[in-house]
């Protein structure tokens, strides 16, 4: 009981710190203090890079063991392979195939899983790719994020349908058109403070929260609507093409993945 | 063989240089470092350093980023052409202000990418799982199991291609791809099986690497250190008590790394390469920090008011000093070093 309520406490912490800490440049008009407003990007990024610490500590905790450990390194190796797969030979845009493993995992196999498989398969597939970065911890946090929310879409799942309907994949295409956009709004999050230019798009110290938003949307609308409209629509169709059958088989490896002996006669 | 942590500290002051400056002396300094670094470490890794070459790197970043900000920025006095107003977003002046800003961003980073190319091309994959702290030990294992099983995964992925091709499968359309992706998955997932087994018969995992006390006080440790980090953060920003703040924030980080090492400290740990420490990782790492002490830290007799470089509203000439110039150049010391053992 203590124990889930603290599990609860650290991703209502983390979520809270994490989202402030990427939403900071909106919140000018209440940074009423200049050198609190000048650090801001430097302290974003500190502050996001503790929250996935925590965040990480906090899932490799929770009883992890030898199948996770082997069910997450091949799926990620999978994964990484169709993000290598994409480097090599890009598509559209922000067309990327590696949402389809991350949504699909977190949906069935938990919210840890999900948030796992979405940071190392960024990570792995970084590795093997030549992608470490500056970028990468943000490209780790935002993907976990996708895989973290995935269960989310089970009450809507169910609402349209429940488990192997039509309705359930139609939620997790929309679940996939959603994180298609949010991914990318995210992701310019952890540069547009830096990128200061003497431009109406760029974030400024001290320019009130609407006037900002007004800012970022400009941006985005400009330099990203159109590129991750590419990666949405290419979710909503690796969802539509290969999720019902990569659902049902992940399904079936899920009750083995349950499966516990317990040799008669110990004691529980 | 440099040092792993040796190497992360030059990357380190090589990206603060990055971000501090946009003056283009100091960034051509930077590339200049850069390149030098390459060229020895050419010599010493077979594997290329990115899909592209560095200069094509540089030029294609320096020229989409240069285009990008003309295309979307009108400030500037100097107008090289105006676009018709009747284009959307795109019409007005294009000026050379706008352009050169646009270049040195670009520039700034192609300069990052390729100085983490050369980190991760020197430091080979099982030394960069082993940078990963110990406290995430079930994790690295994940990524060393990842990491092996991809040329399997590919090797499966061939196999199951040409099996499909044998049966006459072509792939025209997108859903032609799922009888090659449902083997790979459903294969992949056996072998995760036979390989959580072999891993159980093994011992790992046997025992939970912490009892639940210890998770406890872990998650509470990690709760205390989120309060307080969100508490600072607000004291900060909206209250303004920026001493205390900073103090609470700062607390609140060590809690936090302090509690990972306690971590690390229970997790077993076997190392097949050992990297020895020397006098030439010292001078890397010594370097490394004058050259961040030098353009973080306020010094009397350097200017580092000429780290900063804005050619907005007419592109003047950047000004240089001597002591920012020669905290750059310390950069170049992994060379050096590597030119010296070969």
């Amino acid at each position: 009981m203590i124990q889930r309520f603290l599990s609860a406490t650290i991703y209502t912490l983390s979520s809270v710190l994490g989202i402030f800490a990427f939403l900071a440049p909106f919140f000018g008009i209440m940074l009423q203090n200049d050198n609190a407003q000048a650090s801001a990007p430097w302290l974003m990024s500190a502050i996001v890079g503790l929250c996935f610490i925590s965040l990480l500590v906090e899932v490799q905790g929770t009883g992890i063991n030898a199948k996770h450990v082997a069910l997450l390194g091949v799926l990620v190796a999978i994964n990484s392979i169709l993000r290598f797969a994409e480097v090599a030979f890009p598509g559209p845009g922000g067309f990327t195939p590696i949402f389809l493993l991350i949504i699909l995992s977190g949906y069935v196999f938990g919210a840890q899983i999900g948030f796992l498989m979405g940071a190392l398969t960024l990570f792995v597939s970084a590795l093997i790719t030549g992608g470490v970065g500056p970028w990468l911890p943000y490209q780790m946090i935002s993907a976990a994020w996708v895989g973290l929310s995935a269960p989310l879409i089970k009450p809507l799942a169910h609402l349209l349908g429940g488990a192997n309907s039509r309705g359930e994949l139609l939620a997790i295409m929309l679940f996939g058109a959603v994180w298609g956009f949010a991914y990318g709004a995210i992701m310019n999050l952890w540069f547009w403070p830096y990128a200061t230019g003497a431009s109406t798009h760029y974030w400024q110290p001290g320019v009130g929260p609407i006037e900002t938003l007004q800012r970022y949307a400009a941006f985005y609308l400009l330099t990203s609507f159109v590129w991750d409209s590419f990666n949405a629509a290419g979710n909503v169709v690796l969802l539509a093409c290969f999720g019902a059958p990569v659902l049902r088989a992940l399904r079936r490896f899920r009750k083995r993945l349950d499966f516990t002996y317990q040799p008669s006669g110990s004691t529980v | 063989m440099i040092h792993p942590f040796a190497w992360l500290t030059w990357l380190i002051a090589v990206t603060i240089a990055l971000s501090a400056t946009r003056n283009p002396l100091y960034l051509i300094l930077i590339g200049q470092a850069l390149a030098i670094v390459n060229a020895v470490s050419t010599a010493q890794s077979r594997q290329p350093l990115t899909f592209w070459k560095p200069n094509t790197l540089v030029v294609m970043l320096v020229v989409t980023s240069a285009l990008f900000n003309a295309l979307l920025v009108r400030y500037g006095n100097t107008v090289l052409v105006r676009l018709p107003a009747w284009l959307p977003l795109l019409g007005g002046p294009i000026t050379l202000e706008a352009l050169v800003y646009g270049a040195l961003n670009g520039l700034a980073l192609a300069y990052i990418f390729i100085a983490f190319s050369i980190v991760q091309r020197m430091l080979p994959i099982s030394t960069l799982i082993g940078i990963i702290p110990r406290a995430f030990y079930p994790l690295a294992i994940v990524t060393a199991i990842a990491i092996t099983f991809v040329p399997t995964t590919l090797r499966q992925a061939q196999h199951i291609r040409e099996a499909q091709a044998i049966r006459g499968h072509q792939l025209r359309r997108l859903r032609d791809w799922l009888p090659i992706l449902m083997p790979l998955l459903i294969g992949g997932l056996e072998r995760a099986f036979q390989l959580a087994e072999s891993l159980a018969s093994r011992g790992f995992a046997s025992q939970p690497t912490q009892s639940t006390q210890q998770h406890r006080s872990t998650q509470l440790t990690i709760s205390v250190a989120l309060t307080g980090l969100l508490s600072g953060w607000m004291l900060r920003l909206i209250w303004a008590y920026d001493t205390l703040g900073s103090i609470l924030m700062f607390s609140s980080a060590i809690l936090l790394f302090g509690k990972l090492w306690m971590l690390g400290k229970h997790a077993p740990h076997t190392r097949y390469r050992q990297f020895t420490w020397n006098n030439a990782d010292t001078a890397v790492v010594l370097c490394a920090s004058v050259t961040i002490a030098v353009l973080l830290l306020p010094w009397p007799a350097i200017e580092r008011a000429t780290l900063g470089y804005y050619p907005y509203p007419l592109v003047s000439q950047p000004s240089f000093d001597l002591g920012i110039g020669f905290a750059i150049v310390g950069l170049i010391w992994p060379a050096v070093t590597q030119y010296i053992k070969s």
